[in-house]
């Protein structure tokens, strides 16, 4: 399990704020955020490079916040690797294994190295030196060394960032395995979400060195909580605006409104009035070539800009006043024969609108 | 090739060759100047014998207290940001622009007898004025500033966060430092030393003021020269020559090849 209370870090004139969170026993969690959110830096305080200005680190109950690196018992796998280049493969796997503040009884050097290169796949280069070693390579084997000794806590930073996307979807899926054989608690960075949707347990998403939402992937992705998280995890379309109430009475509780965002006008049920961003999912939204009978309170035409084919989804990208993306099935999109520069009826339901 | 490019090329290196062959020459003219019977007359000398040997002994000694001293600086510097780093940068440097006559007489000044430094060291039986130790100090004195330089540009050769990956795996700081840091670096200090070494065993300047007497190598060939001419000077001059020739190719064979 790894807890962070309150982490406060800073790295020149960069400041990580307020950081909690909680990875349990067991938990893959990724941290995600754009370059210079402060995901590296993070990690790093983790694992005791950089000083904390506040708050506490535990790793299993055990308030590690004042141990050096090399006694806090964890991996971390750098996003260039750092594969140490005066040691050849074998040595660079088994370098914990010998390190100076481990026990020496533990584990069996040759064993571990060989179960480790059976499991990655790289038992033809142990005796190479890392010169020379492909992207895809070197990550391996930085992955070996970094499991070797064992440890109960693997921190991951970028580390598929560097190999082309046929070796990254394998290595994800071998990360994915050797996770669950080895039972290591897991926090990785990225900045890709849709590597925390096929990996984590736990997504916390940074921002500005802050944490600006964390839960589940799922979670995250459906329910961003402010336009920034809608934006950077994909969620759909995002418009800012404002809302103004028009049913009677100011009790709490959610109320009938209307969102006023440019041209675009739509019935919504919110919790407060206000400037606020409109998060619309383009899973939600419903295309048709007549207007649509039903309980969804917002209608409008639009016209259908062009059309993205994912495999079996398809994107259409609509002008309704403003760009908007709705997303059918390739074969719902076929069966209408949609086709750009069609008109279409945009439709969809208030309650499928999220007020952020 | 277009004319002007391949002018400016035929330009570019008319200028370095005749810089090389400035350099080139005078050596080459002492190395055959010289015959192999008076070089073999020489090295029968003993007083030339005690010479190189007494410089080689110093250069050794003098070399080694710089790298005892100065190899941490120079990780210091390399790796730490500490306030007045380049303060102790620039004053550590100061020996390569003082004039090596004046860095003689400063010497003289603060460890002749007559200063309280001096005085003191002299009470415990180690005296430099016309001693040996004084040409230590000297040695020492110009060619600390070159090994702190290669050593630190060694270690700020090594990527610091090869030292973290090994924190990670389990090492001390001091653990990272022997198995990764000067792994890494060791080439660069080596060839930092003998560097040093080199300039050590080519001082003349400073030792002359601090201890004329016994003679290095250098003051041996400049007495040689004013006392009884050129004739006598040449086969001291071209065996000092081979040795600081045989150091540089040492360097080089031990120095890390050019990044890409």
């Amino acid at each position: 399990m790894i807890r962070l209370e309150n982490l406060h870090v800073r790295v020149g004139n960069f400041d990580l704020r307020d950081i909690s969170l909680q990875v349990p026993r067991g938990g893959y969690a990724l941290i995600i955020g754009p370059t210079g959110s402060g995901k590296t830096t993070l990690l790093e305080a983790v694992a005791g490079h950089a000083p904390l200005r506040a708050g506490r680190v535990f790793m299993h109950d055990d308030d590690v916040t004042d141990l050096p690196p090399e006694r806090r018992g964890l991996g971390f796998v750098y996003q260039q690797y750092h594969l140490f280049p005066h040691l050849s493969v074998r040595d660079n796997i088994g370098y914990g294994l010998r390190s100076s503040g481990r026990r020496r009884d533990a584990l069996d050097p040759e064993a571990r190295i060989a179960e480790l290169a059976g499991m990655l796949a790289i038992v033809p280069l142990l005796d190479r030196t890392v010169r020379g070693l492909s992207g895809g390579e070197q990550q391996r084997v930085a992955l070996a060394r970094a499991l070797a000794p064992k440890p109960s806590i693997l921190l991951l930073d970028e580390p598929f960032a560097a190999v082309d996307p046929a070796t990254r979807q394998v290595l994800r899926r071998e990360l994915r395995e050797l996770h669950e054989r080895e039972g290591i608690t897991t926090l990785q960075v990225t900045h890709d979400f849709d590597e925390a949707l096929r990996l984590g347990d736990l997504v916390a998403v940074l921002s500005e060195g802050r944490i600006a939402q964390s839960g589940s992937p799922e979670e995250v992705f459906r329910y961003p909580n402010s336009a920034f998280v809608a934006r950077f995890v994909g969620t759909g379309n995002v418009i800012a605006g404002a809302v103004e109430r028009t049913e009677p009475g100011d009790g709490p509780g959610p109320f009938r409104g209307r969102f006023t965002g440019g041209n675009l006008v739509l019935d919504v049920v919110a919790e407060r009035a206000g400037p606020i961003h409109a998060v619309i999912r383009p899973e939600d939204i419903v295309l048709s070539l007549t207007p649509h009978p039903g309980s969804a309170r917002n209608h409008m035409e639009g016209k259908v800009l062009r059309l993205e084919r994912i495999g079996p989804v398809t994107l259409v990208h609509l002008d309704v006043g403003r760009p908007l993306i709705a997303s059918l099935t390739t074969q719902s999109v076929d069966e209408m024969g949609i086709k750009g520069g069609a008109a279409v009826i945009v439709t969809f339901k208030a309650t499928a609108i999220l007020l952020v | 090739m277009p004319v002007r490019s391949l002018l400016s090329r035929v330009v570019l290196a008319a200028l370095g060759a005749c810089l090389v062959l400035f350099i080139v020459g005078p050596l080459l003219r002492l190395l055959f100047f010289a015959s192999p019977q008076s070089l073999g007359e020489a090295l029968r000398d003993t007083e030339l014998r005690d010479s190189i040997s007494l410089t080689v002994f110093t250069a050794s000694v003098a070399t080694l207290i710089a790298a005892v001293f100065g190899v941490p600086l120079a990780y210091l510097l390399a790796r730490r940001n500490f306030p007045g780093r380049r303060l102790v940068q620039g004053l550590i440097e100061l020996p390569v622009v003082v004039p090596h006559p004046v860095a003689g007489i400063a010497l003289l000044l603060f460890l002749g007898r007559r200063s309280e430094l001096g005085g003191a060291l002299g009470q415990v039986g180690l005296e430099f004025v016309s001693h040996v130790p004084g040409i230590v100090a000297a040695m020492l004195f110009v060619s600390a500033p070159i090994l702190v330089s290669g050593a630190r540009e060694a270690f700020r050769g090594v990527d610091p966060q090869l030292e973290r990956v090994a924190r990670t795996l389990g090492d001390t700081e001091w653990g990272a430092f022997k198995r990764v840091t000067l792994p890494l670096a060791g080439r660069g200090v080596l060839a930092g030393s003998m560097l040093a070494w080199s300039r050590s065993i080519s001082e003349f300047g400073s030792i002359v003021i601090l201890t004329y007497n016994p003679k290095v190598a250098s003051i041996y060939i400049f007495d040689q020269f004013t006392t009884f001419g050129l004739q006598s000077a040449v086969p001291a001059a071209v065996i000092l020559l081979l040795v600081a020739l045989a150091v540089l190719v040492v360097v080089r064979v031990l120095q890390p090849e050019d990044r890409q």
